[in-house]
């Protein structure tokens, strides 16, 4: 396949709101980050977050309910490959504080889970909740196609 | 429509580190398996605990905080624990969750079982 033109760069995906559905669309969404030449590396790290995304979004944004989607879209722009994911808002999500170390959570002071967004923010070039019209929560993320050389991991 | 992956998770014995084997993908559907499986090499007096990772293509955070679970088991229990097996982009995720503060990362798992013997031996 050929580089995309630039009318074909942005994709949208939806989803069943169901746990194993963010590893196709994880698939789905490397292949895509890969046609428009995001390293290896970074496609890896893109596939950690993307999963993790979806993941907040089926349990937190849409709390785990049968019968709602996720909206994944993703496009191409001044060098960054753009993702946004959307849930249908049940819940609002938004981060509460510093997640605790591991060592907090081994000594029990709360959930073992909560690592998602600390994971997202550490493998993005950018990351954060942005405002929506309408109603859930998005979510939006980036990655440079060429990362400058401060962001060289 | 389910969307569970297949973890296949068995134990084995090897020079006094029990093995833990992790095929496939580690994720919220794995709790069973896995301290099922760290549960039987624990009773049987395992001093030593090894989960060593095959093809596994997907670990997410869920993933993780079973380990973190297994992590806690271990402290409590005064067992060592490693982990081999693990692509570079794993070992990443691993050491930014902290768990390389907790178990010691190797390649393979003969590299670990090489350095349960150091520490056995120490």
């Amino acid at each position: 396949m050929s580089t995309p033109s630039p009318t074909q760069m942005s994709m949208e995906l939806t989803l069943p709101s169901e746990l194993g559905y963010e590893v196709i669309a994880r698939d789905a969404v490397a292949a895509f980050a890969r046609r428009l030449g995001i390293s290896p590396d970074r496609l890896e790290d893109l596939k950690t977050a993307l999963s993790e995304a979806c993941i907040n979004a089926i349990e937190h944004g849409n709390l785990l309910k049968p019968g709602l989607r996720v909206q994944i879209f993703c496009r191409f722009e001044e060098e960054q490959l753009i993702i946004e994911v959307v849930d249908q808002g049940v819940n609002a999500f938004a981060p509460k504080g510093e997640p605790l170390s591991i060592t907090e959570k081994i000594a029990g002071l709360g959930s073992l889970r909560g690592m998602g967004l600390m994971l997202i923010s550490q493998l993005c070039d950018e990351a954060g909740f942005v405002p929506r019209h309408g109603t859930g929560n998005c979510f939006r993320f980036a990655f440079y196609r060429r990362p400058t050389p401060a962001l060289q991991r | 429509m389910m969307l569970e992956d297949e973890l296949t998770v068995s134990t084995r014995e090897r020079d006094g580190v029990a093995i833990i084997d992790l095929f496939g993908d580690v994720t919220t559907f794995a709790e069973e398996k896995i301290n099922g499986a760290y549960r039987e090499v624990t009773n049987k007096g395992a001093r030593f605990v090894l989960l060593n990772f095959r093809q596994n293509d997907y670990i997410n955070s869920a993933g993780i905080a079973i380990l973190i679970g297994i992590v806690t088991e271990v402290n409590r229990n005064n067992q060592k624990l490693a982990v081999s097996g693990l692509s570079q982009h794993f070992q990443k995720i691993f050491r930014m969750v902290g768990l390389a503060q907790y178990a010691e990362i190797y390649q393979d798992e003969e590299e670990a079982l090489a350095g349960f013997r150091r520490l056995a031996a120490a």
